[in-house]
């Protein structure tokens, strides 16, 4: 289960990807919920990390070609063999043979976009903003800094949580509030 | 190299001088952010105007032929299939080196696509618009394009989905559309980092839009992963298939030189083969004009040159099928087409500049020095370019101009708007280019850091053993 997000986050960043994924483990085993790594790219090991069940984006790309397989099929057959057959050198008018390319293609045009809104559905994406862009030190997420964030309730204390990151090996932390999603 | 026995279990393949291993991830930003950053020096607006200027031509010869109708062109009968469909196989196939590049490497993990991916996939999105203008055009009344799709219309007529030319729209249209989602994937982290090194508000407000939010975010990242593996694994059979489906246009007819079976793997391996060459001769001055050579090593442009290699002889195998399928048949159409026409006839000026450049010129990668040397390996690719057009050009007007019944043998020569076109949409695709290489890291940053630290830990393991 996903935690309740909540509205107040602790930022860390970490020298390298490997320190960064060591304290995520450590601080999930100390029992934090909802943490969220950033890197500039995906980290070995991360989704472990974070405990993450598998992506559902296979079964949706999976739901997405079979939709397409059957879109191109029942289309292909009925158009061209019940409401408008056309009699070309006595050729049969129900002909699989023929409709094979077509079916391939849709079959791979919906399975990519079962894929790319998958993946954007997913990942809640587009999300213009987010509190985590509230902190300019977070810029670096997205170019050469390795980041951990940790939800807290709103007007906790937060430096508990500080001083764990801080042990783990954390450069440097912040705390960042913002609107509830 | 001095690798001993404990490096070799990790992978004998693994090249070790992928990136300049100077570089870490902050340097690699920098070097590879640069470009878009940095404002482009004379040489980019040189050439931007004189893809520009061969834009305008495009935009002459499609107005005219507007204005005016098909009728301009030199296609007749008994050549009604002319340049269009020549200029369009050759930008399709020019297109599917970028998702060979990006998709069946990214399959087979190899990781030396990681460089050039970005530059490849660019490429095919560009050359598969040029492709589809021809089509388009074609039809006459450009306008009712949409007639070739399946829309409830007012006529109560459906395509026919019998035809090759059917199947062509929607293996077209796909093969663009899951180009772009690829591509699109694959830039949005780059986006980010774009959006996050940014000076202005206006840049990061622009890159912000397109990076749709990304935040680097490792359940982002978990689900992307395999959203990117899946589109590759998507893509690699779409590409075999749209030259398929484009080779079936030819082969399901029953024209000599057009009618056999080895047509869809022999278009496929072409398409490869030309694809490839345009991609060593874009890559070659961009690495150099970009400053890219930390990324886009010697190692890369080698490898793209053993595959150039591997798929010229493909291509040659398939002529050769096809003279001896002519011969074996001994159908006196068929020998005509193969012994004496193309080799004979009318045409046989670009026939043999074809046989010069597509089975003459990959030879001389089997020589170490010519496959690692820049001058060499893009004079060849330029050479592989024009050689592949002309076989295009080969199957095409020579099947159409003397087929079966000599009394209708016509000679096809093109007009000026035919080459207007074509020279346009080679204007379109350097302007395009031009402009992405300017906007957009003509690297995929994110994927060659991963690979630096992947790389970085195989060194480190590799000492530690000793």
């Amino acid at each position: 289960m996903e935690a309740t997000v909540l509205d107040s986050w602790v930022l860390a960043e970490f020298e390298t990807p490997d320190v960064l994924v060591d304290a995520t483990r450590q601080m999930r085993e100390k029992g934090f919920q909802g943490m969220d790594t950033y890197s500039p790219y995906p980290l070995h090991g991360g989704s472990e990390a974070l405990g993450l069940p598998p992506s559902k984006v296979p079964f949706i790309a999976l739901c997405g070609g079979l939709t397409g397989l059957t879109t191109a099929l029942a289309m292909q057959t009925w158009m061209n063999t019940y409401d408008y057959p056309l009699n070309i050198g006595g050729r049969p008018l129900l002909s699989l043979p023929a409709w094979v390319p077509i079916t391939f293609e849709l079959s791979v045009l919906f399975a990519a976009f079962g894929i790319f809104f998958g993946l954007l559905g997913l990942s809640k994406l587009p999300q213009p903003y987010h509190p985590v862009f509230e902190s300019d030190a977070f810029r670096t997420a997205s170019t050469h800094g390795y980041w951990l964030s940790v939800p807290h309730a709103t007007g906790q204390d937060a430096s508990a949580v500080i001083d764990q990151l801080k042990a783990l090996g954390a450069t440097q932390v912040t705390v960042v509030t913002g609107e509830k999603e | 190299m001095a690798q001993t026995a404990a490096t070799a279990p990790l992978d004998p393949l693994e090249p070790r001088d992928l990136v300049a291993p100077h570089h870490d991830d902050k340097s690699l930003n920098e070097t590879l952010l640069d470009h878009v950053w940095r404002k482009p020096g004379k040489g980019w607006f040189m050439l931007f105007g004189l893809t520009l200027s061969a834009l305008g031509l495009l935009v002459v010869g499609v107005t005219y032929t507007l204005a005016r109708g098909i009728g301009v062109w030199g296609n007749n009968q008994p050549v009604g299939w002319a340049f269009d469909i020549i200029n369009f196989v050759w930008w399709v196939g020019i297109g599917h080196a970028g998702t060979l590049i990006s998709a069946i490497l990214l399959l087979f993990q190899q990781k030396w696509r990681t460089s050039i991916n970005r530059f490849a996939e660019a490429m095919t999105l560009f050359a598969v618009m040029c492709a589809g203008l021809f089509p388009l055009l074609h039809t006459g009344r450009p306008w009712f394009a949409f007639w070739l799709f399946p829309y409830p219309s007012t006529l109560g007529a459906w395509p026919q989905f019998r035809s090759p030319l059917v199947w062509d729209v929607f293996a077209i249209s796909t093969y663009l559309t899951v180009s772009a989602l690829f591509w699109f994937v694959g830039l949005i982290p780059d986006l980010a980092a774009l959006r996050d090194s940014s000076k202005t508000k206006l840049q990061r407000t622009i890159y912000g839009l397109f990076a749709l939010g990304w935040r680097g975010s490792g359940r982002h990242w978990h689900n992307y992963k395999i959203a990117y593996l899946l589109l590759a694994g998507l893509s690699t059979p779409l590409v075999v298939s749209v030259h398929t489906i484009v080779s079936f246009d030819f082969a399901v007819s029953l024209l000599p030189g057009w009618h056999a079976t080895i047509f869809p793997p022999y278009f496929v391996a072409g398409a490869v083969f030309s694809g490839f060459a345009m991609v060593i001769t874009l890559i070659v001055p961009a690495r150099k004009y970009l400053g890219l050579r930390d990324v886009i090593t010697d190692r890369h442009l080698e490898n793209m040159n053993k595959v150039i290699l591997a798929t010229g002889l493909i291509v040659s195998y398939g002529y050769m099928m096809e003279h001896f399928v002519a011969w074996y048949s001994q159908n006196q159409y068929e020998m005509w087409t193969f012994y004496v026409n193309r080799a004979t006839g009318p045409y046989a000026g670009v026939y043999w500049l074809m046989i010069a450049c597509n089975v003459i010129t990959p030879n001389i990668f089997w020589f170490k020095k010519c496959r690692t040397s820049i001058p060499i390996m893009w004079v060849a690719s330029i050479a592989v370019n024009i050689g592949m057009w002309c076989e295009r050009f080969i199957i095409i007007v020579t099947s159409l101009s003397q087929d079966f019944l000599p009394s209708s043998w016509g000679i096809y020569t093109p007009t000026w708007v035919d080459w207007c076109i074509y020279i346009g949409t080679l204007g379109l695709f350097g302007t395009l280019f031009l402009l992405f290489l300017k906007f957009v890291p003509a690297v995929a940053i994110s994927e060659v850091k991963e690979l630096q630290l992947e790389l970085k830990h195989a060194r480190h393991n590799s000492h530690g053993a000793h």
